[in-house]
């Protein structure tokens, strides 16, 4: 006979520091999350039911979990305490520190710093319970699937400034549908036409960004590069760089190179792709024969 | 007697410091504690970066400052957009109000009734309505939230026919939930078992309904116009003023000298719900809540119109020119009302970027002789969940009110 036992639950505070409330929204629009939350108890969350309210937070004594969301930044609060309290207090206390969004990451657009990152640098909090989700936002997948691991007892393989590498390990390139415009090296010149690769003219960073959003897709159905618009790097150290829509270069060369990819190799390859014409992608998609 | 008291699930919290006398509150000044310094983080950027910095101010309406920033860089080179990226614009733009109005009314509103005694809705059919507006703007916009796909000259995707039809399903099925589950279109406001008859008739049957009356000046920029007391005149943001901050980090927004009213009852006034609802029971807490919830209805409807409208061989962009200067500015209706951008340049850098958000209108900090509509609104009530209630119904949002 099957039995049922209901999973005990863990607990969890979401803790937000200098920020716009993008990850807890972007968190939101996870399509299973009642599922998620089934298997948490949300001692806190600025949105979903909680069990403390923002000036209680003083009484929490366990915390298995905890979400920072947002820099770490002197003078933000939260309640009636400093936000950077909170943070040390709950870091000391939880199991896990789940960093969500770049901000939170490495001090983004808003932070002093990040919470174990200042940029790639380490902070006094460069801990092993510390999981890093960059991102502007963090894909919900990212942040449900992370919560995941922890609840099911498993340990994520993270990289040196650790981000889980089955979602890091990744380019936002790889699975981005005008992949075949990138290997032929057909340009977009222009925005609002669905052919053409961004990355040579239009500022993507696609190929040096990591991320999966080309595979997994974004709200389930799309993606930045998938509808038109440059990749912008927001799950990097660096983010944002200036001057987003345009390709930085050097004599027609781009100034960045995908991911890993030598300068000769890169060059090497794009020359024989640009050797021949490929009829079909200088065309539009639906042109008629 | 003062006591202070912090209000969350505002997209941050607020402090209110409450003056009571003979047990009701007799004044409350209104504190935004957390600042970002969002404007100054733009000077001295290329003028397009703002497209994807300016979303970042707010994680709830994103989307809104994003057009804002488009259309304050469109009107800096003095260029129209195309029509099929307007009614694309017009789309996303809807589909970010409706998220917003599902998440306020399930994750802000219905947790507070039920404190009063109403009896407890779980948050899940709000984030599902919520979901499936981002699922839309995500087919044009890539994903939801923090797009950047309205570049300044138009947007930059291509949909195709099937797009089309996938947003279109995608609006019957949100219109089947807000149909099935918190109003039907034209029915009795009093009578129905929807989630919407349902709160209608609780404020009403716990005396509330009338509480939180504004000063019947509203302003809804997006179509240049300022309506008091029932008369229409067109308006302009030449006769907005910012007032410095008398208390934490946000300034006040006056229009003609005066605090006014923005958001979906100032947009909706037209609607004959709404306006019955002002007749009788005046601008308070029942009809400000019913706008929002029924701007649901209408936007689905614009959304639907648009949908029908697009023209999918024309361009979804115009040239914009590069290296531009001057001034620009940006209006939009966004979730809480009319949002404005600012923009002067030179030579496509940004030398100053101002950002006036709606809360700095409706929760702008007056004095106890010139209270803003807010402050006006909590005058004489007692009990802290009303007050709190009364606070929530204009939809605060604190991270974009100090950016």
């Amino acid at each position: 006979m099957r039995t049922s036992t209901k999973p005990s639950k863990l607990s969890l505070l979401w803790l937000q520091g200098a920020t716009c409330n993008g990850n807890t929204h972007s968190f939101l629009n996870y399509p299973h999350l009642e599922a998620v939350l089934e298997r948490l108890e949300i001692l806190y969350h600025p949105l979903l039911p909680s069990r403390y309210r923002i000036g209680e937070l003083e009484e929490v004594e366990k915390c298995h979990i905890l979400v920072v969301e947002g820099g770490v930044r002197e003078g933000v609060k939260r309640g009636n305490r400093e936000f950077k309290e909170l943070l040390e207090l709950f870091i000391e206390k939880a199991q896990w520190v789940l960093c969500v969004g770049s901000c939170a990451v490495y001090g983004g657009l808003f932070g002093e710093r990040g919470v174990a990152l200042k940029g790639e640098e380490p902070t006094p909090f460069y801990l092993p319970k510390v999981i890093n989700i960059p991102g502007c936002p963090a894909h919900p997948d990212w942040i449900a699937t992370t919560l995941w691991a922890v609840v099911e007892g498993r340990e994520l393989i993270r990289d040196h400034l650790l981000r889980p590498k089955e979602i890091y390990g990744y380019t936002v390139h790889a699975g981005c549908p005008r992949n075949e415009y990138f290997e032929w090296k057909v340009d977009a010149r222009e925005f609002g036409k669905r052919e053409g690769c961004l990355f040579y003219e239009l500022g993507c960073q696609a190929p040096y960004t990591r991320g999966n959003c080309n595979q997994i897709l974004w709200n389930e159905v799309s993606s930045k590069t998938g509808v038109g618009m440059p990749c912008i790097g927001c799950t990097e150290p660096d983010f944002p760089q200036e001057n987003l829509f345009s390709t930085k270069t050097y004599m027609g060369i781009p100034a960045r190179f995908p991911l890993g990819v030598p300068k000769r190799a890169y060059l090497t390859m794009t020359g024989v792709a640009k050797s021949f014409k490929i009829e079909r992608l200088e065309r539009r998609l639906f042109e008629e024969d | 007697m003062k006591r202070i008291e912090i209000l969350e699930k505002v997209e941050g919290e607020v402090f209110l410091h409450y003056h009571y006398r003979q047990g009701r509150i007799d004044h409350v000044e209104i504190e935004f504690p957390n600042y970002r310094g969002m404007e100054r983080l733009l000077v001295g950027k290329p003028l397009l970066d703002a497209l994807v910095i300016t979303p970042r101010v707010c994680g709830i309406c994103g989307h809104s400052h994003l057009i804002a920033t488009a259309r304050a860089l469109e009107s800096m080179a003095s260029m129209e957009i195309g029509e099929k990226a307007r009614e694309i614009r017009r789309i996303t733009l809807s589909c970010e109000l409706i998220q917003n109005h599902f998440k306020w009314l399930y994750l802000v509103i219905l947790p507070l009734l039920e404190e009063l005694g109403f009896p407890k809705v779980p948050p899940f059919q709000g984030l599902q309505g919520a979901n499936i507006a981002g699922k839309i703007i995500a087919l044009f916009g890539g994903q939801y939230p923090h797009t950047s796909y309205a570049i300044a000259g138009g947007v930059v995707c291509d949909p195709t026919s099937l797009d089309i039809y996938r947003a279109s399903i995608l609006v019957e099925e949100l219109h089947r939930l807000y149909e099935g589950e918190v109003q039907r279109g034209g029915e009795p406001l009093f009578d129905g078992k929807l989630l919407l008859n349902r709160i209608a008739r609780f404020l009403l049957d716990h005396g509330v309904a009338e509480l939180g009356k504004g000063w019947g000046r509203f302003l809804h920029l997006g179509a240049s116009e300022a309506i008091e007391r029932g008369e229409r005149r067109e308006a302009s943001t030449e006769k907005i003023e910012e007032e410095p901050s008398r208390l934490g980090y946000a300034t006040n927004l006056l229009y003609e000298g005066k605090y006014w009213e923005v958001g979906p009852l100032a947009r909706r006034l037209s609607d004959p719900l709404v306006a019955q609802l002002i007749e009788e029971f005046g601008d308070g807490l029942l009809s400000r809540i019913v706008a929002r919830v029924s701007e649901i209805g209408w936007l689905l409807e614009e959304v639907r119109e648009s949908l029908g409208k697009i023209d999918l061989s024309q361009p979804s962009t115009l040239p914009f020119p590069t290296g531009i200067g001057g001034y620009g500015e940006g209006i939009v209706e966004a979730p809480r009302g009319s949002l404005i951008h600012r923009i002067w340049a030179r030579d496509g850098i940004i030398e100053r970027y101002t950002i006036w958000t709606p809360t700095q209108f409706n929760l702008a900090n007056g004095t106890r002789e010139n209270p803003s509509v807010a402050q006006k609104g909590i005058r004489g009530v007692k009990e802290g969940t009303v007050a709190a209630l009364i606070f929530r119904s204009f939809d605060i949002c604190s991270v974009c009110t100090t950016h």
